[in-house]
């Protein structure tokens, strides 16, 4: 779980969603805090279903799933059990 | 009459129809109207004054926008989603004394952002106000101006539409008149409302009596959703279908009650029309073109033409003339190239503070769109591109000069150039060629634009050249700069 959500950051870190500095709760928004808009969400979410080989279903689109670290590691959890 | 006298006419006459609905909360028309009477109240003794509007999409947005209507003041809606520099570069040009804030956007921008305010007016979620100072400062202000609409904001200078009651009014009537509004509709609105066509929803919708559902684009399940909570009506950019068609099972299944999908901001392309007609047969699809200098909306392709006119924007809206002139100001005839041009009540007042650009906008009371068109000779009008360079990205006009520039200016760089690639989204996207410096470094230059423009210019490549793209007679084009993309790519 410490693996995914490292790795998330990884991702954001290098892609420049966000810089070193910046201060990323588990729970916190990604989309209220200015990280990720709705074309940055759809390019993690392809990342996403590539390194972990899984598809995401549409019903899991949803804030809960996909707004913090917390919710995307969950998810990515869910599927590759 | 204003946009606002509408809520309160609604509010007598079918108090409790839903005029609102955001995620779990709704709002009525009588609710409403109230609730846009305490905001006003707390801004009453201004008279005629510049307000800046900080709030989030939805609910308080649209109260706070109206409050600022109804105590006869000028709002200026600060588009949320753009990074703080394009913030301040709007407020640098616009010379605003006050502003209207929610409680989320006043703590996410902290006081310092506020200092610059003689008054700053707070509305919490209750819609309880707080007024945490207060100075008039008189203002010479055209004495029309209702709303100012800020363009280009990202990049460009930014220029402020300035638009009165008459034009909002106006393009408000000819939309229902176009889409046959009924109080019945439950209209979508997924994209910003501190722009043009977010704007036209949200007066469009209320001055018909209908409904809006307001959402976002972050969360397809959460869109489809608000889409299926009965919405008959669904507004996007080109990019927002082309989103939401990414998943074809669960489109056609939110859009099956969805009577008509229109689309302003970008030609509506043959697949994208097609997918959607696939997903609904039942569907109207209705393309329309305008820009923030003509309140929202210019033309329509009419839905019977869309197959056959799908490469027109079709003809004017009621209300509209449209025209083709060429350099010389004059009309030309059918087929010919030209620039387009239009007359209407919905054509702004002018440019905030800016005469120059508004002499050059309005000639002898026609505005030239700045969009080079034909007219067919069953009267459609066909665009031909820009008539500067400007590139279409989802439903952003960018300026690939002054982006060039800005990257310069903040990078150990010689030079840059933007090359506008295809996308499957946005239509299209950037790349960037550079002629590095010393200490040019890509990985740098990533992150800095990744850092400092919104996400939609983020290159999607950067490549390196050793001499400028010039064209044969020796300038920079967006042609130039493509055709030497493509010589780069070939030897690669």
């Amino acid at each position: 779980m410490e693996t995914i959500k490292k790795d998330i950051l990884n991702y954001l870190n290098n892609k420049s969603f966000m810089d070193g500095n910046t201060q990323l709760n588990d729970n916190d928004s990604l989309t209220q805090n200015g990280i990720m808009d709705s074309i940055g969400l759809i390019e993690l979410m392809d990342y996403i279903c590539e390194k972990y080989s899984i598809e995401i279903p549409e019903d899991m689109l949803t804030p809960e799933n996909f707004d913090s670290l917390q919710g995307i590691t969950d998810l990515i959890v869910k599927l590759t059990e | 009459m204003r946009i606002d006298t509408y809520i309160t006419e609604y509010a007598r006459k079918s108090p409790h129809n839903v005029a609102i609905e955001e995620g779990k909360n709704s709002i009525s028309y009588s609710c409403l109207d109230e609730d846009i009477n305490s905001i006003t109240s707390s801004m009453m003794d201004f008279g005629h004054c510049r307000f800046a509007i900080l709030a989030e999409s939805g609910i308080q947005y649209i109260k706070m926008l109206m409050a600022v209507y109804r105590s006869n003041n000028i709002a200026i809606p600060l588009p949320i989603e753009l990074p703080m520099f394009s913030l301040e570069r709007i407020l640098d040009t616009a010379h605003i004394n006050n502003i209207i804030a929610t409680e989320t956007q006043y703590s996410r921008l902290g006081e310092d952002f506020f200092e610059c305010f003689e008054t700053v007016v707070v509305v919490s979620n209750d819609t309880s106000v707080k007024t945490l100072r207060k100075r008039i400062v008189r203002e010479i202000n055209n004495p029309d101006t209702r709303l100012v609409l800020y363009t280009s904001g990202t990049t460009g200078t930014p220029k402020g539409v300035m638009l009165s009651d008459r034009n909002l009014i106006a393009n408000a009537g000819s939309i229902i008149e176009v889409l046959d509004i009924i109080p019945d509709d439950k209209a979508a609105m997924v994209i910003s409302p501190h722009h043009a066509f977010g704007n036209s929803i949200i007066d469009s919708q209320l001055m018909a009596g209908g409904s809006i559902g307001v959402g976002n684009m972050n969360f397809i399940e959460s869109t489809f959703s608000l889409i299926e909570s009965g919405i008959s009506i669904f507004y996007g950019v080109p990019s927002t279908y082309r989103m939401l068609l990414r998943h074809p099972e669960r489109f056609k299944k939110a859009f099956g009650n969805v009577r008509m999908a229109a689309s302003a901001g970008g030609g509506m392309d043959g697949v994208t029309v097609k997918n959607i007609k696939e997903s609904n047969p039942d569907i109207t699809i209705l393309p329309m073109y305008g820009q923030t200098e003509a309140t929202a909306r210019l033309a329509y392709l009419p839905p019977e033409d869309v197959d056959k006119f799908g490469d027109t924007i079709g003809k004017p809206i009621p209300g509209v003339i449209l025209d083709v002139f060429d350099a010389d100001n004059r009309p030309v005839g059918p087929d010919i190239a030209g620039e387009l041009v239009a007359k209407g009540d919905n054509i702004l007042i002018g440019y905030l503070d800016d005469e120059m650009a508004t002499e050059k906008k309005i000639i002898d009371g026609w505005m030239y769109t700045g969009d080079l068109a034909q007219k067919l000779p069953n009267g459609y009008f066909r665009l031909l591109g820009r008539k500067d360079d400007l590139i279409k990205i989802g439903d952003h006009r960018v300026n690939p000069r002054e982006v060039e520039k800005y990257i310069e200016n903040n990078n150990e760089v010689t030079n840059v150039f933007v090359v506008p690639v295809p996308h499957e989204i946005m239509g299209n996207a950037i790349s960037l060629m550079v002629i590095p410096g010393q200490g040019t470094d890509v990985e740098n230059l990533h992150a800095f634009c990744r850092k400092n423009l919104p996400g939609y210019l983020c290159p999607r490549e950067i490549l390196f050249i050793d001499n400028p793209p010039l064209s044969e007679n020796g300038k920079i084009s967006n042609r130039s700069i493509i055709e030497g993309y493509q010589n780069v790519k070939k030897s690669m």
